[in-house]
Protein backbone atom coordinates (compact mmCIF):
# COMPACT_ATOMS: atom_id res chain seq x y z
CA UNK A 1 0.00 0.00 0.00
CA UNK A 2 1.71 3.33 -0.69
CA UNK A 3 2.33 5.43 1.60
CA UNK A 4 2.33 9.00 -0.34
CA UNK A 5 -1.23 10.99 -1.01
CA UNK A 6 -1.86 14.64 -1.47
CA UNK A 7 -1.62 17.58 1.32
CA UNK A 8 -5.44 17.22 1.19
CA UNK A 9 -5.56 13.54 1.67
CA UNK A 10 -3.39 13.82 4.98
CA UNK A 11 -5.01 16.38 6.74
CA UNK A 12 -8.40 13.79 6.16
CA UNK A 13 -6.78 11.84 8.51
CA UNK A 14 -6.83 14.34 11.84
CA UNK A 15 -10.44 14.66 13.47
CA UNK A 16 -12.28 16.59 15.58
CA UNK A 17 -11.15 16.04 18.90
CA UNK A 18 -7.91 13.76 18.24
CA UNK A 19 -4.66 15.08 20.03
CA UNK A 20 -1.80 16.31 18.06
CA UNK A 21 1.62 16.97 17.80
CA UNK A 22 3.22 19.11 15.22
CA UNK A 23 7.12 18.82 14.63
CA UNK A 24 8.97 22.05 14.56
CA UNK A 25 11.09 24.98 16.94
CA UNK A 26 11.37 28.43 16.75
CA UNK A 27 11.12 29.56 13.18
CA UNK A 28 11.79 26.52 12.13
CA UNK A 29 10.91 22.68 10.89
CA UNK A 30 7.10 23.37 11.46
CA UNK A 31 4.60 21.66 8.82
CA UNK A 32 2.58 25.29 8.20
CA UNK A 33 0.94 24.27 5.00
CA UNK A 34 -0.37 21.48 6.94
CA UNK A 35 -1.59 23.64 9.20
CA UNK A 36 -2.89 26.46 7.10
CA UNK A 37 -4.76 23.26 5.59
CA UNK A 38 -6.23 22.22 9.29
CA UNK A 39 -7.80 25.74 9.67
CA UNK A 40 -8.90 25.78 6.13
CA UNK A 41 -11.31 23.29 6.65
CA UNK A 42 -11.87 24.08 10.40
CA UNK A 43 -11.36 21.31 11.80
CA UNK A 44 -11.83 21.91 15.59
CA UNK A 45 -11.78 20.62 19.21
CA UNK A 46 -8.71 19.43 19.04
CA UNK A 47 -5.85 19.00 21.99
CA UNK A 48 -2.44 20.52 20.99
CA UNK A 49 0.69 18.48 22.81
CA UNK A 50 3.57 20.89 22.16
CA UNK A 51 6.55 21.52 23.21
CA UNK A 52 8.77 23.57 20.60
CA UNK A 53 5.98 24.34 17.96
CA UNK A 54 5.37 27.62 18.89
CA UNK A 55 4.23 28.53 15.28
CA UNK A 56 1.49 25.49 14.59
CA UNK A 57 0.64 26.42 18.51
CA UNK A 58 -0.18 30.21 17.93
CA UNK A 59 -2.06 29.66 14.40
CA UNK A 60 -4.54 27.42 15.78
CA UNK A 61 -5.10 29.39 19.30
CA UNK A 62 -6.13 31.73 17.37
CA UNK A 63 -8.34 29.85 14.88
CA UNK A 64 -10.48 28.58 17.67
CA UNK A 65 -8.97 25.15 16.68
CA UNK A 66 -7.78 24.08 19.94
CA UNK A 67 -10.02 22.52 22.95
CA UNK A 68 -6.90 21.69 25.45
CA UNK A 69 -3.34 22.72 25.22
CA UNK A 70 -0.36 20.75 27.10
CA UNK A 71 2.91 21.92 27.04
CA UNK A 72 6.10 23.42 28.07
CA UNK A 73 6.59 26.82 26.20
CA UNK A 74 5.55 28.99 23.76
CA UNK A 75 7.04 32.13 22.42
CA UNK A 76 7.87 33.56 18.74
CA UNK A 77 12.26 34.12 19.55
CA UNK A 78 13.22 37.31 19.20
CA UNK A 79 9.57 38.75 18.51
CA UNK A 80 8.14 38.27 21.94
CA UNK A 81 5.04 36.77 23.30
CA UNK A 82 3.06 34.00 21.11
CA UNK A 83 -0.22 36.44 22.00
CA UNK A 84 -3.15 34.01 20.50
CA UNK A 85 -1.48 31.19 22.89
CA UNK A 86 -1.59 33.72 26.20
CA UNK A 87 -5.09 35.13 24.80
CA UNK A 88 -6.92 31.76 24.81
CA UNK A 89 -5.11 30.67 28.43
CA UNK A 90 -6.16 34.60 29.77
CA UNK A 91 -9.98 34.90 28.46
CA UNK A 92 -10.16 30.74 29.60
CA UNK A 93 -11.17 29.59 26.42
CA UNK A 94 -9.07 26.58 26.36
CA UNK A 95 -7.79 24.16 29.45
CA UNK A 96 -4.16 23.70 29.50
CA UNK A 97 -1.25 22.00 31.77
CA UNK A 98 1.86 23.21 32.11
CA UNK A 99 5.32 21.20 31.74
CA UNK A 100 9.41 21.89 31.30
CA UNK A 101 10.70 20.81 28.25
CA UNK A 102 12.54 18.08 29.11
CA UNK A 103 9.32 16.86 31.12
CA UNK A 104 7.01 16.81 28.44
CA UNK A 105 9.72 15.72 26.01
CA UNK A 106 10.11 12.31 28.37
CA UNK A 107 6.69 11.43 28.39
CA UNK A 108 6.76 10.98 24.69
CA UNK A 109 10.38 9.20 24.89
CA UNK A 110 8.24 6.69 27.33
CA UNK A 111 5.56 6.40 25.22
CA UNK A 112 8.04 5.75 22.28
CA UNK A 113 9.70 3.24 24.48
CA UNK A 114 6.15 1.30 25.35
CA UNK A 115 5.96 2.45 28.75
CA UNK A 116 3.87 3.45 30.89
CA UNK A 117 5.97 6.31 32.87
CA UNK A 118 8.55 9.15 32.53
CA UNK A 119 10.96 9.29 34.83
CA UNK A 120 12.70 13.01 35.77
CA UNK A 121 14.08 14.82 38.37
CA UNK A 122 12.43 18.15 36.77
CA UNK A 123 8.97 19.42 38.11
CA UNK A 124 10.45 18.56 41.82
CA UNK A 125 9.52 21.48 44.08
CA UNK A 126 8.27 23.71 41.78
CA UNK A 127 4.31 24.86 40.73
CA UNK A 128 4.40 22.68 37.85
CA UNK A 129 3.74 20.11 40.42
CA UNK A 130 1.26 22.15 42.65
CA UNK A 131 -2.69 21.53 42.51
CA UNK A 132 -5.47 24.03 42.49
CA UNK A 133 -8.81 22.75 44.80
CA UNK A 134 -7.13 19.58 45.56
CA UNK A 135 -6.58 18.56 42.10
CA UNK A 136 -2.95 18.34 40.40
CA UNK A 137 -1.82 20.89 37.86
CA UNK A 138 -0.40 17.85 35.72
CA UNK A 139 -0.45 13.88 36.76
CA UNK A 140 2.33 13.17 38.73
CA UNK A 141 3.79 10.69 41.42
CA UNK A 142 6.72 12.15 43.90
CA UNK A 143 8.59 8.71 43.83
CA UNK A 144 11.49 7.66 46.16
CA UNK A 145 14.12 4.77 44.06
CA UNK A 146 13.58 1.87 45.64
CA UNK A 147 17.21 1.25 44.60
CA UNK A 148 18.67 4.24 47.11
CA UNK A 149 17.01 7.12 48.28
CA UNK A 150 16.67 9.31 45.09
CA UNK A 151 13.72 11.34 44.72
CA UNK A 152 12.29 11.55 41.01
CA UNK A 153 9.10 12.65 39.49
CA UNK A 154 7.08 10.09 37.52
CA UNK A 155 4.65 11.14 34.71
CA UNK A 156 2.36 9.43 32.29
CA UNK A 157 3.42 8.80 28.87
CA UNK A 158 2.05 10.77 26.20
CA UNK A 159 0.71 9.36 22.91
CA UNK A 160 -0.54 11.52 20.75
CA UNK A 161 -3.14 10.50 18.14
CA UNK A 162 -1.41 12.35 15.35
CA UNK A 163 2.23 13.86 14.90
CA UNK A 164 2.82 15.98 11.91
CA UNK A 165 6.10 16.74 11.08
CA UNK A 166 7.44 17.79 8.19
CA UNK A 167 11.40 17.04 6.52
CA UNK A 168 13.75 18.03 3.82
CA UNK A 169 13.04 14.93 1.87
CA UNK A 170 11.65 11.36 1.92
CA UNK A 171 10.62 8.94 0.34
CA UNK A 172 7.45 6.94 -1.04
CA UNK A 173 8.53 4.26 1.90
CA UNK A 174 7.88 7.54 4.43
CA UNK A 175 11.53 8.18 5.28
CA UNK A 176 12.14 11.45 6.56
CA UNK A 177 15.52 13.01 6.41
CA UNK A 178 16.30 16.07 8.29
CA UNK A 179 19.30 18.80 8.45
CA UNK A 180 20.37 20.21 11.48
CA UNK A 181 19.39 20.26 14.66
CA UNK A 182 16.00 18.04 15.01
CA UNK A 183 14.28 19.64 17.66
CA UNK A 184 11.84 17.13 19.46
CA UNK A 185 11.16 15.15 16.21
CA UNK A 186 12.40 11.87 17.09
CA UNK A 187 10.73 11.47 20.37
CA UNK A 188 6.82 12.80 18.87
CA UNK A 189 7.38 10.35 15.77
CA UNK A 190 7.98 7.27 18.04
CA UNK A 191 5.24 8.08 20.44
CA UNK A 192 2.48 9.03 17.67
CA UNK A 193 -0.37 6.44 17.25
CA UNK A 194 -0.28 7.79 13.87
CA UNK A 195 2.58 9.96 11.76
CA UNK A 196 2.00 12.06 8.96
CA UNK A 197 5.16 13.75 7.16
CA UNK A 198 5.47 16.26 4.58
CA UNK A 199 8.63 16.99 2.71
CA UNK A 200 10.32 19.72 1.36
CA UNK A 201 11.12 17.07 -1.85
CA UNK A 202 10.74 13.30 -2.77
CA UNK A 203 14.25 11.41 -3.61
CA UNK A 204 14.56 7.94 -5.12
CA UNK A 205 15.01 5.27 -2.01
CA UNK A 206 18.27 4.51 -3.32
CA UNK A 207 19.51 8.69 -2.05
CA UNK A 208 18.01 7.67 1.48
CA UNK A 209 20.10 4.42 1.30
CA UNK A 210 23.09 6.20 0.53
CA UNK A 211 22.68 8.85 3.34
CA UNK A 212 20.89 7.11 6.16
CA UNK A 213 23.03 9.27 9.13
CA UNK A 214 20.08 11.95 7.66
CA UNK A 215 17.42 9.84 8.05
CA UNK A 216 15.59 11.36 11.74
CA UNK A 217 12.28 9.57 10.98
CA UNK A 218 12.03 5.73 9.36
CA UNK A 219 9.74 4.78 7.15
CA UNK A 220 8.66 2.19 9.38
CA UNK A 221 6.62 4.67 12.08
CA UNK A 222 5.31 6.92 9.09
CA UNK A 223 2.16 5.90 7.65
CA UNK A 224 1.59 8.71 5.32
CA UNK A 225 3.48 11.24 3.44
CA UNK A 226 3.13 14.08 0.92
CA UNK A 227 6.07 16.80 -1.05
CA UNK A 228 5.27 20.06 0.23
CA UNK A 229 7.32 22.51 -0.89
CA UNK A 230 8.13 25.40 1.02
CA UNK A 231 5.91 23.33 3.61
CA UNK A 232 7.38 25.17 6.51
CA UNK A 233 6.33 28.81 5.21
CA UNK A 234 7.20 31.15 7.07
CA UNK A 235 9.17 29.61 9.47
CA UNK A 236 12.51 28.25 7.73
CA UNK A 237 14.16 24.94 6.73
CA UNK A 238 18.04 24.45 7.45
CA UNK A 239 20.17 24.53 3.85
CA UNK A 240 16.78 25.27 2.22
CA UNK A 241 15.27 29.08 2.91
CA UNK A 242 15.45 30.62 5.62
CA UNK A 243 12.87 31.72 8.10
CA UNK A 244 10.44 34.66 6.15
CA UNK A 245 11.58 37.94 8.72
CA UNK A 246 9.22 40.07 7.25
CA UNK A 247 6.14 37.67 7.13
CA UNK A 248 7.14 36.71 11.02
CA UNK A 249 7.03 40.67 11.91
CA UNK A 250 3.62 41.35 9.94
CA UNK A 251 2.24 38.10 11.99
CA UNK A 252 3.11 38.91 14.72
CA UNK A 253 1.84 42.97 14.36
CA UNK A 254 -1.93 41.26 13.39
CA UNK A 255 -1.75 38.78 16.18
CA UNK A 256 -2.12 41.82 18.64
CA UNK A 257 -5.37 42.15 17.72
CA UNK A 258 -8.25 39.26 17.30
CA UNK A 259 -9.87 41.03 14.31
CA UNK A 260 -6.52 41.76 12.43
CA UNK A 261 -5.46 38.33 13.27
CA UNK A 262 -8.81 37.00 11.59
CA UNK A 263 -8.14 39.21 8.37
CA UNK A 264 -4.24 37.39 8.41
CA UNK A 265 -5.99 33.50 8.55
CA UNK A 266 -8.56 34.22 6.41
CA UNK A 267 -5.53 35.84 3.59
CA UNK A 268 -2.95 32.61 4.01
CA UNK A 269 -6.15 30.14 3.99
CA UNK A 270 -7.70 31.47 0.67
CA UNK A 271 -6.87 28.49 -1.68
CA UNK A 272 -4.34 25.55 -1.52
CA UNK A 273 -0.76 25.66 -0.76
CA UNK A 274 -0.04 26.32 -4.28
CA UNK A 275 -2.48 29.20 -3.98
CA UNK A 276 -0.51 30.20 -0.87
CA UNK A 277 2.80 30.25 -2.40
CA UNK A 278 2.02 32.19 -5.61
CA UNK A 279 0.76 34.81 -3.49
CA UNK A 280 3.80 35.25 -1.79
CA UNK A 281 5.69 35.29 -5.09
CA UNK A 282 8.76 34.16 -6.67
CA UNK A 283 11.04 37.66 -5.35
CA UNK A 284 10.21 37.02 -2.06
CA UNK A 285 10.75 33.28 -2.05
CA UNK A 286 14.28 33.82 -3.92
CA UNK A 287 15.24 36.15 -1.62
CA UNK A 288 14.86 33.46 1.56
CA UNK A 289 17.42 31.24 -0.29
CA UNK A 290 20.81 30.38 2.00
CA UNK A 291 24.18 30.58 1.45
CA UNK A 292 25.77 26.96 0.90
CA UNK A 293 28.32 27.42 3.17
CA UNK A 294 26.29 28.58 6.30
CA UNK A 295 23.09 27.28 5.33
CA UNK A 296 20.98 30.66 5.91
CA UNK A 297 20.39 33.37 4.12
CA UNK A 298 23.12 36.79 3.69
CA UNK A 299 22.67 39.67 2.12
CA UNK A 300 25.35 40.96 -0.15
CA UNK A 301 26.23 44.95 0.81
CA UNK A 302 29.08 47.45 -0.20
CA UNK A 303 30.90 45.99 2.46
CA UNK A 304 30.35 42.01 2.25
CA UNK A 305 27.84 39.79 3.00
CA UNK A 306 25.71 40.33 6.16
CA UNK A 307 23.46 38.09 7.73
CA UNK B 1 36.26 53.62 27.71
CA UNK B 2 33.33 52.75 29.86
CA UNK B 3 31.05 49.49 29.94
CA UNK B 4 27.42 50.32 29.74
CA UNK B 5 24.80 48.55 32.31
CA UNK B 6 24.58 45.05 29.83
CA UNK B 7 28.46 45.26 28.96
CA UNK B 8 28.86 45.02 33.16
CA UNK B 9 26.34 42.64 33.28
CA UNK B 10 27.55 40.28 30.69
CA UNK B 11 31.11 40.64 31.89
CA UNK B 12 30.24 39.36 35.42
CA UNK B 13 28.18 36.56 34.15
CA UNK B 14 31.10 35.49 32.12
CA UNK B 15 33.40 35.44 35.23
CA UNK B 16 31.10 32.67 36.42
CA UNK B 17 32.71 30.62 33.80
CA UNK B 18 35.23 28.39 34.43
CA UNK B 19 37.98 26.92 31.73
CA UNK B 20 36.57 23.57 30.99
CA UNK B 21 33.12 24.10 31.56
CA UNK B 22 30.03 22.55 30.01
CA UNK B 23 27.27 25.46 30.08
CA UNK B 24 23.79 25.77 29.09
CA UNK B 25 23.16 28.62 27.57
CA UNK B 26 19.49 30.84 26.38
CA UNK B 27 19.75 33.48 24.19
CA UNK B 28 21.12 37.19 24.63
CA UNK B 29 23.11 38.11 27.77
CA UNK B 30 23.95 34.92 28.44
CA UNK B 31 24.71 33.98 25.02
CA UNK B 32 27.33 36.92 24.70
CA UNK B 33 28.60 36.20 28.37
CA UNK B 34 29.43 32.56 26.99
CA UNK B 35 30.97 33.54 23.97
CA UNK B 36 33.28 36.15 25.93
CA UNK B 37 34.35 33.80 28.55
CA UNK B 38 35.78 31.31 25.67
CA UNK B 39 37.28 34.29 23.48
CA UNK B 40 39.18 35.24 26.89
CA UNK B 41 39.56 32.86 30.09
CA UNK B 42 37.71 30.26 29.47
CA UNK B 43 38.98 28.50 25.85
CA UNK B 44 37.74 24.75 26.65
CA UNK B 45 34.45 25.94 27.79
CA UNK B 46 31.41 23.84 25.87
CA UNK B 47 28.08 25.15 24.95
CA UNK B 48 25.01 23.83 25.24
CA UNK B 49 21.76 24.71 23.40
CA UNK B 50 17.73 23.45 24.12
CA UNK B 51 17.34 23.16 20.78
CA UNK B 52 19.46 20.43 20.33
CA UNK B 53 23.03 22.52 19.16
CA UNK B 54 26.27 21.39 20.82
CA UNK B 55 28.87 24.08 20.86
CA UNK B 56 28.42 26.03 17.64
CA UNK B 57 31.61 28.77 16.59
CA UNK B 58 28.69 31.13 15.04
CA UNK B 59 30.14 33.64 12.44
CA UNK B 60 26.76 35.83 12.50
CA UNK B 61 25.14 36.46 15.98
CA UNK B 62 22.26 34.25 16.44
CA UNK B 63 18.72 35.60 17.27
CA UNK B 64 17.37 33.27 19.36
CA UNK B 65 18.58 29.35 19.74
CA UNK B 66 16.45 28.02 17.15
CA UNK B 67 18.46 30.65 14.61
CA UNK B 68 20.09 28.68 12.45
CA UNK B 69 23.00 31.42 12.39
CA UNK B 70 23.42 28.96 15.78
CA UNK B 71 23.89 25.47 14.03
CA UNK B 72 27.58 26.70 12.45
CA UNK B 73 30.76 25.42 13.53
CA UNK B 74 28.62 23.14 15.81
CA UNK B 75 30.52 19.54 17.23
CA UNK B 76 26.83 18.04 17.15
CA UNK B 77 23.66 19.03 15.98
CA UNK B 78 20.99 16.53 18.10
CA UNK B 79 17.59 17.49 19.63
CA UNK B 80 16.09 18.61 22.67
CA UNK B 81 16.01 15.63 24.88
CA UNK B 82 19.33 14.87 23.79
CA UNK B 83 20.80 18.24 25.44
CA UNK B 84 18.23 17.97 28.21
CA UNK B 85 19.14 14.78 29.21
CA UNK B 86 22.87 15.76 29.19
CA UNK B 87 21.72 18.44 31.69
CA UNK B 88 19.82 15.79 33.77
CA UNK B 89 22.27 13.40 34.17
CA UNK B 90 24.29 16.24 35.76
CA UNK B 91 26.66 17.25 32.71
CA UNK B 92 26.22 21.07 33.19
CA UNK B 93 28.15 23.29 35.44
CA UNK B 94 26.47 26.68 35.19
CA UNK B 95 23.13 27.24 33.51
CA UNK B 96 22.06 30.91 32.76
CA UNK B 97 18.49 32.00 33.26
CA UNK B 98 16.63 34.63 32.35
CA UNK B 99 13.68 36.27 34.68
CA UNK B 100 10.43 38.14 34.61
CA UNK B 101 10.86 37.90 38.35
CA UNK B 102 12.74 36.38 40.77
CA UNK B 103 12.59 36.62 45.03
CA UNK B 104 14.92 36.40 47.48
CA UNK B 105 15.58 32.90 47.71
CA UNK B 106 16.21 32.48 43.88
CA UNK B 107 12.77 31.39 43.20
CA UNK B 108 11.83 32.27 39.32
CA UNK B 109 8.58 32.83 37.46
CA UNK B 110 7.87 32.86 33.80
CA UNK B 111 4.63 31.61 33.72
CA UNK B 112 1.93 34.37 34.47
CA UNK B 113 2.15 37.94 35.89
CA UNK B 114 -0.50 39.04 38.13
CA UNK B 115 -3.79 37.00 38.67
CA UNK B 116 -3.71 32.94 39.41
CA UNK B 117 -1.80 30.36 37.74
CA UNK B 118 -5.73 29.84 36.25
CA UNK B 119 -6.74 32.74 35.87
CA UNK B 120 -3.36 34.83 35.32
CA UNK B 121 -3.62 38.65 34.40
CA UNK B 122 -1.07 38.12 31.59
CA UNK B 123 -0.12 34.53 30.70
CA UNK B 124 3.73 34.24 29.92
CA UNK B 125 5.40 32.01 27.65
CA UNK B 126 6.06 28.94 30.37
CA UNK B 127 8.77 27.17 31.75
CA UNK B 128 10.66 25.56 28.58
CA UNK B 129 13.99 24.97 29.52
CA UNK B 130 14.27 26.59 32.56
CA UNK B 131 13.11 24.10 34.97
CA UNK B 132 14.80 21.60 33.69
CA UNK B 133 17.69 23.81 34.09
CA UNK B 134 16.93 25.28 38.01
CA UNK B 135 16.31 21.29 39.04
CA UNK B 136 19.49 19.98 37.14
CA UNK B 137 22.58 22.32 36.34
CA UNK B 138 25.42 22.34 39.50
CA UNK B 139 24.70 25.72 40.09
CA UNK B 140 22.57 28.48 37.89
CA UNK B 141 23.16 32.53 36.96
CA UNK B 142 20.14 34.31 37.35
CA UNK B 143 19.71 37.82 35.17
CA UNK B 144 17.13 39.90 35.30
CA UNK B 145 15.65 43.57 36.01
CA UNK B 146 16.36 45.38 38.97
CA UNK B 147 12.92 46.83 39.65
CA UNK B 148 10.51 46.10 42.66
CA UNK B 149 8.00 44.16 40.96
CA UNK B 150 10.54 42.03 39.56
CA UNK B 151 12.76 41.34 42.48
CA UNK B 152 10.51 40.17 44.87
CA UNK B 153 9.95 38.62 48.36
CA UNK B 154 8.40 35.38 46.98
CA UNK B 155 7.25 34.86 43.23
CA UNK B 156 3.37 34.49 42.58
CA UNK B 157 4.30 30.99 40.97
CA UNK B 158 7.31 28.81 40.84
CA UNK B 159 8.27 27.63 37.25
CA UNK B 160 11.80 27.49 38.39
CA UNK B 161 12.87 26.01 41.85
CA UNK B 162 15.71 28.06 43.46
CA UNK B 163 16.11 27.29 47.48
CA UNK B 164 12.11 27.54 47.74
CA UNK B 165 11.71 29.16 51.21
CA UNK B 166 14.96 28.97 52.23
CA UNK B 167 17.36 26.97 54.34
CA UNK B 168 17.44 23.42 52.96
CA UNK B 169 14.03 23.35 51.15
CA UNK B 170 15.37 22.67 48.16
CA UNK B 171 16.94 19.72 49.35
CA UNK B 172 14.00 18.46 51.29
CA UNK B 173 11.97 18.94 47.84
CA UNK B 174 14.33 15.74 46.32
CA UNK B 175 16.57 18.46 44.35
CA UNK B 176 19.74 17.19 45.67
CA UNK B 177 22.85 19.35 43.98
CA UNK B 178 22.69 22.81 42.60
CA UNK B 179 20.68 25.98 42.87
CA UNK B 180 21.07 29.79 42.10
CA UNK B 181 24.84 30.94 42.61
CA UNK B 182 24.10 34.53 41.65
CA UNK B 183 21.26 37.19 40.46
CA UNK B 184 23.04 39.61 37.92
CA UNK B 185 20.64 42.83 37.69
CA UNK B 186 21.17 46.03 36.16
CA UNK B 187 22.52 47.62 39.09
CA UNK B 188 23.91 45.21 41.58
CA UNK B 189 25.06 41.50 42.08
CA UNK B 190 23.29 39.37 44.68
CA UNK B 191 24.58 35.97 46.35
CA UNK B 192 22.93 33.71 48.68
CA UNK B 193 23.66 33.24 52.41
CA UNK B 194 24.90 29.80 52.65
CA UNK B 195 22.54 28.57 55.61
CA UNK B 196 19.38 30.87 54.94
CA UNK B 197 19.55 30.71 51.54
CA UNK B 198 19.05 34.48 51.72
CA UNK B 199 20.21 36.86 48.77
CA UNK B 200 22.31 39.57 49.72
CA UNK B 201 24.21 42.16 48.33
CA UNK B 202 27.80 41.13 46.85
CA UNK B 203 27.95 43.84 45.10
CA UNK B 204 26.98 47.25 43.58
CA UNK B 205 27.45 48.32 39.76
CA UNK B 206 30.08 50.92 39.26
CA UNK B 207 28.53 54.74 39.61
CA UNK B 208 25.18 53.27 41.02
CA UNK B 209 23.68 54.97 44.46
CA UNK B 210 23.08 51.89 47.14
CA UNK B 211 20.01 53.99 47.58
CA UNK B 212 18.92 53.13 44.34
CA UNK B 213 19.62 49.65 45.15
CA UNK B 214 17.46 49.54 48.24
CA UNK B 215 14.44 51.20 46.91
CA UNK B 216 14.18 49.30 43.50
CA UNK B 217 14.32 45.97 45.78
CA UNK B 218 11.21 44.25 46.32
CA UNK B 219 11.87 43.30 49.82
CA UNK B 220 13.98 44.51 52.71
CA UNK B 221 17.75 44.50 51.86
CA UNK B 222 20.92 46.01 53.82
CA UNK B 223 23.62 47.53 51.15
CA UNK B 224 26.76 47.51 53.79
CA UNK B 225 28.73 51.24 53.84
CA UNK B 226 31.94 49.47 52.42
CA UNK B 227 30.07 47.08 49.92
CA UNK B 228 32.43 45.83 46.73
CA UNK B 229 31.81 48.29 42.99
CA UNK B 230 31.11 45.05 40.28
CA UNK B 231 34.29 44.81 38.71
CA UNK B 232 34.21 46.69 35.03
CA UNK B 233 35.75 45.17 31.96
CA UNK B 234 38.99 46.98 30.60
CA UNK B 235 38.76 48.36 26.98
CA UNK B 236 40.40 45.44 25.59
CA UNK B 237 37.38 43.28 26.79
CA UNK B 238 34.69 45.82 26.04
CA UNK B 239 35.94 46.26 22.37
CA UNK B 240 35.81 42.28 22.06
CA UNK B 241 32.27 42.18 23.35
CA UNK B 242 30.85 44.86 21.34
CA UNK B 243 32.72 43.30 18.13
CA UNK B 244 30.57 40.21 18.79
CA UNK B 245 27.09 42.33 19.02
CA UNK B 246 28.20 45.09 16.54
CA UNK B 247 24.39 45.36 15.42
CA UNK B 248 23.51 46.30 19.11
CA UNK B 249 20.90 43.08 18.71
CA UNK B 250 21.56 42.19 22.26
CA UNK B 251 23.77 45.82 23.78
CA UNK B 252 21.53 48.00 23.01
CA UNK B 253 22.42 50.17 25.72
CA UNK B 254 25.26 52.41 23.82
Amino acid sequence: MSKVGTLEELVDLVKPGMSISFGGFAHSLTPLAFVRELIRRDIRDLELIGIAEAWAADMLAGAGSLRKIVFSNFMFEGFGLCRNFSRVIETGAVEFEDYSHFALASRFSAAGLGLPFATVRSLLGSDLAGSDDGVQRVRHVDFTSPFGDERVMLLPAASPDVVVIHGHRGDEHGNVQILGATAVIEEQARAGKTVIATVEQFVDSAEIRATPNHTVVPGLLVSHIAEVPYGAHPTGMFRLYDADYDHIRQYAEASRDPAAFAAYLADVTTGDHQDYLARLGVRRLLNLRVDPHFGYHLERTESGWRA
Amino acid sequence: MTATTEELMVFAASQEIRDGNTVFVGTGLPMLAAYLARATHAPDVSLLFESGIVDPNPTHLALGVGDFRLMHGATSVRGLHYVLGLLQKGSIDVGFLGAAEVDRHGNINSTIIGGTYRHPGKRLPGSGGANDIASSAKSTVIMCLHRPERLVDRVRYVTSPGFLGGNDEREQSGLRIGGPRMIITDLAVLRFHPVTRDAYISSIHPGVDPATVIARTGFPIEVPSDVARTPAPDDTTIQLLRGMDPGGVYLRGR
